[in-house]
């Protein structure tokens, strides 16, 4: 089952470079709808891995399943319906130019997993348990969304970037906590759903009232 | 009765009354409904805290909620902001003309809801709960920032979000680390995220995993607090918000991220054996704090951004205290309680001053002691005692911190200290006399401040004397025992 996993985690990197390289705002919603849709698997996939590995780890149970319903629903169909909503309503297609442009965001982007690798390396052992993929690939999609973040101008794409760093830190929780409380991974599904709810009326707001949603230009405040 | 079944009205109850409050009809229905509800709300939260400063910690909910000493003391004060600013809003959104019964209740539900989210972060066992009512308040008052839609209160609104949104969920990462910290100590594993389990066992935290975890809830939690430099949205949001808010935020807000941040400091100390580490990077911060919120104290013409960085400035004293240790952890409890008090008598000065003058410019409300008797020396009053003169309760947390700095050697620190807080005492004093006796240069509304505005004015005043003069037994060992949960020593328990 390990080399499912290991595929899953190449898809999460090729999809991050994807979005890192993209301007369609459309495409990027789609890209990061695709990579929620994965994460909503892995906890499936690596629960089944450890099954048939060993005998004593408990298997599925009806908790997880709910668990992962719950976050593909939120994260492939919830986040893309109301960005792809803020998106009609700020009538934008495209980003406007980036404060890093598009190669160099990718090469950023291959950096970040060169870095991810090296820190896995520096890690306590305590860390080495479970598919050796999932924390340096966590960790490069947390630096690709806070790079998304920082980098780009729209509203929404810097939404995006928060998606993609919760989506990090989703996959980071699965390497380092096996069984995280069902209660508090409620509670985290539930925060990120609002948090994007919140962003993308804010971004119809600002919409209204800019005419934009280019948040670099809102500058008034300083000092 | 049980007394935990306290801790779960403290939740329920404001969360209940906030639902309810979107079914009222008026403004004033609204506003009163929020008092009332705030009101009830602090008698359970005081009962709950006098429980656990006379008997000792109370758990509920199989361990998942849990009050000691340090959450009862934050609880209090939480409660006592929150009542101090529903009164002052039902006075200060009655004089707004623009403001419907609409936009009354969905300021009611989102208040109360913060109510509720900040208390589940100080009444929650589970780390892994008080991140999420953590992110929970950012989502809740993000909206109480634009309760007036504008331009500039949305630029405020979404950096408030994206900043504070990406910070917390560093500090998330930070707490699956703390979680795996506890990986070797053969834990049941749905008890990694539990405090009381974390630190029953903190001796055994594998060291380096909790050091890195505790760098991302530094950064993270410190971002919400408003430490330099991860300050940057603060004045901005303090600014934009209707003034009852502000009051909240610079009351309250940031004192629930500090507190998180608490929470991990004795954990990451046993696990170190003492070394200090912790705390050096608390000292750090609060420096670093202290004296870039200073150079902006002193140029700014902003009554709302001044007190705005004068929140960053006091964060940073706190953080301070708590890193020196020993009697600094007392002072810095002390000065949560000062800070808070003196913080929303100011922001309730400026914001009533700002509807009276038009305008929150400093330099435009010259002459507010005389044409705004009650808010006008509110307003230079609680910068007086904000800045530290004597005999007002700031300047004896001050001064202890400043003997706790004496008292470890830290002569470095205690010049940094003086130097950063006299650059904000001069600086603001500045401010705070041209605005009170200058010459005028506009002439404001008149005030017409009832005895309720009077109240609000002083008796924030009046308990801020009246510490700096004296302090009570009882208090004294309420603050002993809060710090004494941060210094990792046994609760004693029992006035």
């Amino acid at each position: 089952m390990n080399e499912l996993i290991d595929a899953l985690m190449v898809l999460l990197v090729l999809m991050n470079l994807r979005l890192l390289g993209s301007s369609r705002l459309a495409a990027c919603i789609r890209i990061v709808a695709t990579e929620g849709i994965a994460l909503g698997l892995l906890p499936l996939l690596l629960v089944w891995s450890q099954t048939s590995a060993s005998s004593v780890e408990p298997g599925l149970s009806g908790r997880m399943i709910f668990l992962s319903v719950a976050s593909v629903l939120t994260r492939g169909v919830l986040f893309p319906w109301l960005l792809l909503k803020a998106q009609r309503d700020a009538k934008v297609r495209r980003e406007a130019e980036p404060f890093l442009s598009y190669p160099l965001s990718i090469i950023a982007g291959v950096l970040t997993l060169v870095l991810s690798f090296w820190l896995r390396s520096r890690l306590p052992p305590s860390f080495a348990s479970g598919p050796p993929l999932l924390v340096p690939v966590a960790l490069s999609t947390i630096l690709v969304g806070l790079l998304v973040v920082v980098s780009r101008r729209l509203a929404i794409s810097q939404v995006l970037g928060y998606i993609v760093m919760e989506n990090g830190i989703y996959v980071l929780g699965l390497a380092l906590v096996r069984e995280i409380p069902a209660l508090v991974e409620m509670g985290v599904l539930l925060d990120a759903f609002v948090a994007v709810f919140v962003m993308s009326i804010v971004t119809h707001h600002i919409s209204r009232q800019f005419d934009h949603i280019d948040v670099d230009q809102m500058d008034s405040l300083k000092g | 009765m049980k007394v935990s079944y306290l801790l779960w009205a403290v939740l329920v109850l404001p969360a209940a009354a906030g639902g309810a409050c979107l079914l009222l009809r008026s403004v004033r229905a609204a506003l009163l409904w929020v008092v009332v509800a705030v009101g009830a709300a602090s008698a359970v939260a005081a009962a709950a805290a006098w429980s656990v400063f006379t008997g000792g910690p109370i758990e509920a909910g199989a361990g998942w909620l849990y009050l000691d000493a340090l959450s009862a003391y934050h609880l209090l004060l939480l409660h006592a902001v929150f009542l101090l600013s529903s009164i002052y809003a039902y006075s200060y959104f009655r004089r707004e003309a623009s403001f419907g019964a609409a936009q009354a209740r969905r300021f009611g539900a989102l208040w109360m809801g913060s109510l509720a989210a900040m208390a589940l972060v100080l009444v929650s066992n589970n780390l892994g709960i008080v991140w999420v009512g953590v992110e929970a308040t950012t989502l809740l008052t993000a909206f109480l920032i634009c309760t007036h839609v504008s331009p500039s209160s949305l630029e405020a609104t979404w950096k408030y979000l994206i900043m504070c949104s990406v910070g917390v969920a560093f500090a998330f990462i930070g707490t699956l680390l703390v979680a795996a910290s506890a990986g070797s100590s053969h834990l049941a594993t749905g008890d990694a995220l539990l405090w009381t389990h974390l630190r029953a066992v903190a001796a055994n935290l594998d060291p380096a995993t909790l050091k890195m975890g505790f760098i991302f809830l530094l950064v993270g939690y410190g971002t919400k607090t408003g430490l330099v430099p991860m300050h940057n949205w603060l004045p901005d949001a303090h600014s934009q918000a209707p003034a009852p808010v502000s009051a909240v935020f610079s009351g309250f807000l940031l004192n629930t991220a500090l507190y998180c941040i608490l929470r991990y400091v004795p954990l990451v100390e046993i696990a170190t054996k003492n070394s200090h580490w912790a705390l050096d990077l608390l000292v750090g911060f609060g420096v670093l704090s202290i004296l870039i919120a200073g150079a902006f104290i002193v140029f700014q013409h902003d009554a709302k951004r001044l007190l705005a960085y004068h929140s960053v400035e006091h964060m940073g004293i706190i953080a301070l205290g708590v890193g020196l240790g020993g009697l600094g952890t007392f002072a810095a409890m002390f000065h949560v309680l000062n800070h808070s008090l003196c913080k929303s008598l100011g922001f309730c000065s400026a914001g009533r001053l700002g509807q009276m003058y038009g305008t929150h410019d400093i330099a435009q409300m010259a002459g507010s002691a005389h044409d705004a008797p009650v808010w006008g020396r509110g307003f230079l009053l609680s910068l007086l005692a904000l800045i530290g003169l004597a005999p007002f309760a700031i300047f004896m947390s001050e001064f202890q911190i400043l003997k706790a700095a004496a008292d470890r050697s830290a002569f470095g620190i205690m010049t940094l200290f003086l130097a950063g807080t006299g650059v904000v005492f001069v600086g603001a004093l500045r401010h705070a006399i041209g605005a009170a006796w200058d010459p005028p240069v506009r002439h404001p509304t008149p005030e017409h401040a009832g005895v309720v505005d009077r109240a609000l004015v002083l008796v924030p005043l009046a308990i801020l004397l009246v510490l700096g003069l004296w302090m009570p037994e009882s208090l004294r060992l309420a603050l002993n025992q809060a710090a004494d949960v941060i210094r990792g020593l046994p609760q004693k328990g029992g006035f």
